[in-house]
């Protein structure tokens, strides 16, 4: 008996601690957003009293397109996750199944690309937008459409590395079954593979969407429209630093804001943890 | 019939999809080089061909699947790379932003001093016998002229219309512009010189008023210097991109160009204090940095792993909560903590009882990173070392509790160096990615707090990638030239760490 307690208590204890450590900022999150003062001051861990004042305040003050923001991320980040998929998966398809010469190289290549932190050309993306922007102002600095377009390059590489690590776990024998049946590549890829890489391609779709969510300094820097901002950098030039303002309506904010995403993650948990063994790491 | 359509349909859909994409490419191309984006317009006309020859024969299959990839990764990675390394050798900022010809134009039409006597006018803007013209008053001396870029007739005062305040504002041959017509001559209004005397001329400052003014600096294209004609200084191409006094290099006529100044950059990493001092002092502190995260982050996770590695009463709940700081949107988690630092209202000084100015001490503010950032990055390293000690066969550990091994023993001396065997690329990835965990410092500290007065740019907090953003769009000079050459060399230190985790990886690979 007192060997079973000296074994686990301390692992209770671990456990509770770091919960306590884990849980701590998101508690305080909530209890802020229902606390009717909506200020940062914490007069008590416990709170007292329920509103939903700041909720009120985040769709109802016509100084935060809150709505606005979300829509704007939401939109974004789906264009990015659909337009990304259907691109990488073709890519993916071509590195995992076909035969071509060069194949080592280009696979090599990838490798070298996919590695290279999109934020270090960030002076050399601004610049060649800026002058895109010169001869069609709607895609562009400082547009949505230009974002987005900078967003589906940047993420090519990571994607159709982790397409094609995960395309690589599918049998290949469909595949040479129906070559076998004189169909050509397209047949392949359409008929054959896409059918069966669905979940695969639904579930790195999922993850590009997490991401783009996530990204802030591009968004930051393109988007200086308050009508045009994501949620993150909406929420952070609301804040902007002066926290003790608006702090009710950002907790308020960003509860909302995060649900969707903790929900997609945990439903995924399995995906992303093998995603995190290959040995990317979620931003 | 019908059977006929759908057969054909995929075929049909291709080619409005590529003719869709043929037309607005072609119109961009056009647009580029009509506004003398030849390096852009060049780029896409490229992309036209590659699509046509790639989707209209059937030269190469593979191709089929690659192109759009290819293109949107030369476009938007591989040509950014590229374009920073170029940038890197440029003098590339603010004052330095535009083409050499540009440059020259600007500093001629700056190039100007007002006469000895500071004449003005009050003026109106309108035309003279149809030509753009201004009617000038000097209300104090009853002085009133029109004048054209060519000629300057003056007039008597009997002859106009003047107002309470001594200005002229009609005349038989001259008719005035309206105040639409003045808004959309605004780029004429500020540039055209009017006729006064000799070398002298008016120019206007806003719409109604003007000054005489004579050119002072004259460009001699044939030797590609400018010349004082008033005191004979010459000033001539540095190097740097500025015109700059022959006798008095300091002294440099703005604006500047982008020149290329092939390795200076690099070199004044090396060589110039005012560069090497704040970059280094930022470099120790990024490794330091992304170093005592990867040990708080795994220690951490590791710890849980260990505990939660038997099956007791609750771990499914224990291990939800664990992965909730992961699950979070991490821009969300860290601007939760930075109003939870706070020092008047924070609930972490609330929750200590203390009123410690986080953000404002430079040793706090870092404690205050590395502690957000064990927050955000313990529960990745708890799944991959739970992971990981499941996947260490438990035969190993067996044999050496029969051997007599107690389980500190086993843990120390099977269990966790299997187990840094198998995280060590991860824990070389993760280094490389808080090398460069941007948003974290941004959306916490911003890299503060640094000593506003000594005019410095890095803060206590800044890594390279803050530092580099900080040099490139924060402050009041924006130097893309420096930042691009920042961001090659942390690239290089990135490939290298990367590669390096890879190769371990690789080992580990043809072991298993």
């Amino acid at each position: 008996m007192r060997k079973w307690l000296a074994d686990n208590l301390w692992r209770h204890a671990v456990g509770i601690l770091v919960s306590f450590f884990a849980l701590f900022p998101l508690y305080l999150v909530i209890i802020s957003s229902i606390n009717p003062t909506g200020s940062l001051q914490v007069s008590s861990f416990i709170p007292k009293e329920f509103s939903l004042n700041n909720y009120q305040k985040l769709f109802n003050d016509p100084t935060i397109p809150y709505l606005v923001w979300m829509k704007n991320t939401l939109l974004i980040s789906a264009a990015v996750a659909i337009l990304s998929v259907i691109i990488g998966a073709s890519s993916a398809f071509a590195f995992s199944r076909l035969r071509f010469k060069g194949k080592r190289f280009g696979i090599q290549l990838l490798f070298l690309v996919q590695m290279f932190p999109a934020i270090l050309a960030l002076s050399a993306v601004y610049v060649i937008m800026e002058r895109v922007y010169n001869f069609a102002p709607g895609y562009g600095l400082g547009t949505q459409p230009g974002l987005l377009l900078v967003y589906l390059g940047g993420a090519m590489g990571v994607n159709i590395w982790l397409l094609k690590g995960f395309v690589d776990s599918i049998p290949i024998e469909l595949d040479e079954a129906a070559k076998v049946d004189g169909a050509s590549a397209m047949q392949t890829y359409w008929q054959i593979f896409i059918p069966l890489a669905a979940p695969i391609l639904a579930v790195v779709s999922l993850l590009s969407f997490i991401g783009t969510f996530n990204e802030f300094i591009l968004a930051r820097l393109f988007l200086v429209d308050m009508n045009s901002r994501t949620i993150a950098v909406g929420l952070q030039g609301f804040i902007g630093g002066q926290y003790s303002q608006n702090w009710g309506a950002f907790a308020a904010g960003s509860i909302i804001a995060s649900v969707p995403i903790v929900i997609i993650f945990l439903s995924l948990q399995k995906y992303i943890i093998s995603g995190l063994t290959a040995g990317s790491v979620k931003g | 019939m019908l059977e006929n359509i759908f057969r054909h349909l995929p075929k049909v859909l291709k080619y409005v999809f590529l003719a869709l994409t043929f037309s607005i490419l072609v119109m961009f191309i056009q647009s580029a080089f009509a506004k003398k984006e030849y390096e852009i317009g060049a780029f896409l006309l490229l992309a036209v061909i590659a699509i046509a020859i790639t989707y209209l024969t059937n030269l190469s299959i593979p191709l089929k699947f690659f192109l759009p990839g290819i293109l949107f990764l030369s476009a938007f990675v591989i040509g950014p790379i590229l374009y920073t390394v170029v940038m890197s050798t440029f003098q590339y900022q603010t004052g330095n932003y535009i083409s050499k010809s540009q440059a020259i134009e600007r500093v001629q039409m700056l190039g100007i001093a007002p006469d000895e006597a500071n004449t003005t006018f009050d003026v109106v803007v309108g035309t003279y016998k149809n030509q753009f013209a201004i009617l000038a008053s000097d209300s104090l001396n009853k002085r009133y002229l029109i004048s054209t870029t060519s000629e300057r007739i003056d007039l008597a005062s009997d002859l106009l219309t003047i107002n309470e305040n001594g200005v002229a504002i009609k005349s038989s041959d001259f008719s005035p512009a309206t105040s639409d017509e003045i808004a959309g001559l605004d780029r004429q209004i500020s540039t055209t010189r009017f006729k006064y005397d000799g070398d002298y001329f008016i120019m206007l400052e806003g719409s109604s008023v003007g000054a005489v003014a004579r050119q002072v600096l004259n460009y001699k294209a044939s030797e590609d210097k400018f010349i004082n004609l008033v005191d004979g200084s010459q000033f001539v191409d540095n190097g740097r991109g500025n015109y700059a006094n022959a006798g008095n290099p300091e002294d440099i006529l703005q604006p500047g160009w982008r020149s290329p100044i092939w390795f200076s950059h690099y070199l004044d990493l090396v060589k110039d204090e005012s560069v090497r001092s704040p970059l280094f002092t930022v470099f120790i502190w990024t490794v330091i940095f992304a170093f005592l995260t990867v040990l708080t982050q795994f220690a951490l996770g590791l710890l849980v792993a260990i505990a939660m590695n038997k099956p007791i009463w609750g771990r499914r709940v224990y291990r939800s909560i664990f992965i909730l700081p992961y699950a979070m949107p991490s821009i969300m988690s860290i601007l939760i903590w930075g109003g939870m630092f706070n020092t008047e209202f924070g609930a972490i000084n609330a929750l200590l009882g203390t009123d410690i100015a986080w953000f404002q001490n430079a040793t706090f503010a870092r404690v205050a990173v590395i502690m957000v950032n064990l927050w955000l990055g313990f529960p990745y390293f708890y799944l991959i070392t739970s992971g990981a000690m499941q996947a260490i066969p438990s035969e190993l550990s067996e044999a050496a509790a029969i051997d007599g091994a107690s389980p500190r023993q086993i843990f120390a001396r099977i269990t966790l160096p299997l187990l840094l065997k198998i995280v060590t690329p991860l824990l070389i990835a993760s280094f490389a990615f808080n090398f460069n965990n941007f948003n974290l410092i941004y959306l916490l500290t911003g890299g503060g707090p640094r000593n506003e007065l000594d005019g410095q740019i890095a803060g206590a907090t800044d890594i390279l990638i803050s530092y580099t953003y900080k040099i490139a769009f924060g402050s009041n000079i924006q130097d893309l030239g420096l930042a691009s050459a920042i961001s090659v060399i942390i690239f290089i230190i990135i490939a290298s760490i990367s590669l390096y985790g890879v190769r371990k990886s690789k080992v580990l690979d043809s072991f298993s």
